[in-house]
């Protein structure tokens, strides 16, 4: 009784300081916002599409730092915001108005954007390390840290959820949705928005790869579980939630740092998926039977003896 | 359907329709009409624009000259009342959704952004299911089907949809006999419903059994009616044989 007692006094003791309530909070709140809007972004492919865009990031980060400093999260917020916006839908501009591709638009500006960015960095005044925008600092979450990962998930969970319908149209067949009456073109920058937003709001503390990973992986887990769209959806996001949070539990007590921790714990995941998927694992493909039996059967059996029957109809009406 | 519906006015009406890519024009100076309840091909040599036509009324392509109406409505305001049913090569074989999902997006238009399925939405979604015999696959993933089942699948979704118009671009393309037989039949029970099928079409040797009408292109109109006459080796020479056909027709 005594050791369960002491493991149970054990596991609620990182709820004890604040400054781990707050990295909790907002990995739980980043984990479910990242992994729901992953599944947008995996059925339309552009997984490394999000990869470019977390390097645009850097300009307007850079800006950010000289004008406001590093101390506001609204400044790094906004200019981040506008220098990865400036990026995606700069790019759908040049790939609807000329031969280019969106992926070449794409992987253009983002290395313009970078360059630009190492560049401006070396004239701010203030002393700015990459590797914190890279891995982020979780524990160094701030209360206004806090908001923005609140509104940011917020506002992408309300307006995905509003517009499943559409977007799930436009994913599926662009052109088919287009015929009927969808306005894909601000569907699809509207998506793109999104992801800028949910890269930007999880900067402070996951940083943009660990944002990237949650962003990817657990909907691509989800992916290889199920075949209904919606189970993709929340499955995803509440995979990257329990991931995220697991993750820094783990960190804690392992003293290990969170990022790689919690990406390792949504590989495992993934890796599991992967092998045991009951639909779509590698072991089980090998397992199960090549193909609907019964079916096969009855088609066999049904071409014995009558041929098909191509339709006269249209020969009488005439 | 709640969309109003202008009386006497044909399924579909196309006026001096123009459209270019790039500035070349793939369709020039088209007009026609046609009524509903007819399974419509579309025929003619490579380049002679059958999918700029179906593109055009599926509102995927701007009108250079011209414009289009569906039972007397504008293009843009008859959306729902057009299935545009996707090449092969532009569907993504994998992705989460089973046949009846897949039925169930044609409701989408009806149940609105966040509105629940009905139960009419329900019925509309089963009665699909049930024309085309996807009943008892409407559990599987749309990989798992035939290549006839897979097209089979998206006309139950325009059905599902209550399109009074389908655009079917080369969907004979890649089908063996029986699969071929199954969509043929497919095509007439749309027809015999009242429905405005459209339908590009490679091959001429089975055309007269597929369709009752016939659309012969060559960039231009060739010939436009019952399929037999339209077919006839004088218009085929017109439209195979020489160059772009040049009928009179002058630019403003």
């Amino acid at each position: 009784m005594n050791w369960y007692s002491h493991l149970l006094s054990s596991l609620v003791e990182p709820f004890g300081y604040s400054f781990m309530q707050r990295a909790l909070l907002s990995c739980a709140l980043i984990g479910f916002t990242n992994g729901f809007l992953g599944t947008f972004i995996i059925l339309r492919r552009q997984a490394l599409l999000a990869d470019a865009l977390s390097h645009s990031l850097l300009p307007g980060l850079a800006v950010a730092a000289m004008i406001v400093g590093l101390s506001s999260p609204w400044g790094l917020l906004l200019g981040g915001l506008i220098a990865a916006l400036f990026v995606a839908l700069g790019a759908q501009v040049m790939a609807r108005n000329s031969r280019l591709k969106e992926e070449t638009a794409v992987a253009s500006l983002y290395i313009i954007a970078f360059a630009l960015g190492i560049v401006l960095i070396r004239f701010a005044r203030v002393k700015v390390d990459l590797t914190h925008f890279l891995f982020g600092n979780i524990l160094g979450v701030s209360n206004g840290d806090l908001w923005i990962a609140y509104g940011a998930a917020f506002l992408t969970l309300v307006t995905l959820v509003l517009f499943q319908r559409p977007l799930l149209l436009t994913l599926f067949d662009v052109a088919v949705a287009q015929a009927s009456g969808v306005r894909v073109r601000w569907v699809e920058t509207g998506l793109l928005a999104l992801t800028v937003l949910g890269l930007v709001a999880s900067l402070q503390a996951v940083g943009v790869l660990l944002s990237l990973g949650l962003l990817i992986i657990p909907a691509a887990t989800a992916y290889l579980l199920t075949d209904s769209f919606n189970r993709m959806l929340w499955g995803g996001a509440f995979l990257g939630m329990v991931c995220a949070v697991g993750g820094l539990f783990i960190s804690f007590f392992a003293n290990i740092p969170s990022g790689p921790c919690i990406v390792m714990l949504m590989s495992v995941f993934l890796g599991l998926a992967y092998l045991f998927s009951p639909r779509y694992g590698v072991l089980f493909k090998l397992i199960r039977g090549r193909h609907y039996h019964e079916e096969s059967l009855e088609r066999w059996e049904g071409h014995q003896g009558h041929d098909h029957q191509v339709p006269q109809k249209s020969l009488e009406k005439e | 359907m709640s969309t109003p519906h202008h009386e006497g006015e044909p399924m579909l009406r196309i006026e001096d329709l123009t459209v270019s890519y790039h500035r070349v024009p793939a369709i020039h100076h088209l007009s026609l009409s046609l009524g509903s309840g007819h399974c419509v091909g579309l025929f003619g040599p490579n380049g002679a624009g059958k999918s700029t036509l179906l593109k055009s009324v599926a509102a995927l392509l701007k009108p250079e000259t011209g414009r289009i109406l569906i039972e007397g409505i504008a293009l843009d305001q008859a959306a729902s009342l057009i299935a545009y049913l996707p090449q092969r090569e532009s569907v993504d074989w994998d992705f989460p959704v089973t046949v009846r999902g897949l039925v169930e997006m044609g409701r989408y238009h009806q149940v609105g952004l966040v509105g629940s399925f009905s139960q009419r939405d329900q019925t509309a979604v089963e009665e699909a299911l049930e024309l085309f015999n996807l009943t008892p696959l409407a559990c599987r993933q749309i990989k798992e089907l035939s290549g006839g089942q897979q097209q089979r699948a998206f006309l139950a979704r325009a059905w599902a949809q209550e399109a009074d118009l389908y655009l079917l671009d080369e969907p004979f393309g890649g089908l063996d006999r029986t699969s071929a037989a199954a969509l043929s039949s497919a095509l007439r029970t749309l027809c015999d419903g009242g429905k405005l099928l459209l339908v590009s079409h490679h091959a001429l040797a089975e055309a007269e059994s597929l369709f009752d009408t016939a659309i012969l292109l060559n960039g231009e109109l060739v010939a436009c009616g019952p399929t037999s006459e339209t077919l006839s080796p004088q218009n085929l020479e017109c439209a195979y044989g020489t160059a772009i056909y040049s009928g009179a027709h002058h630019h403003s």
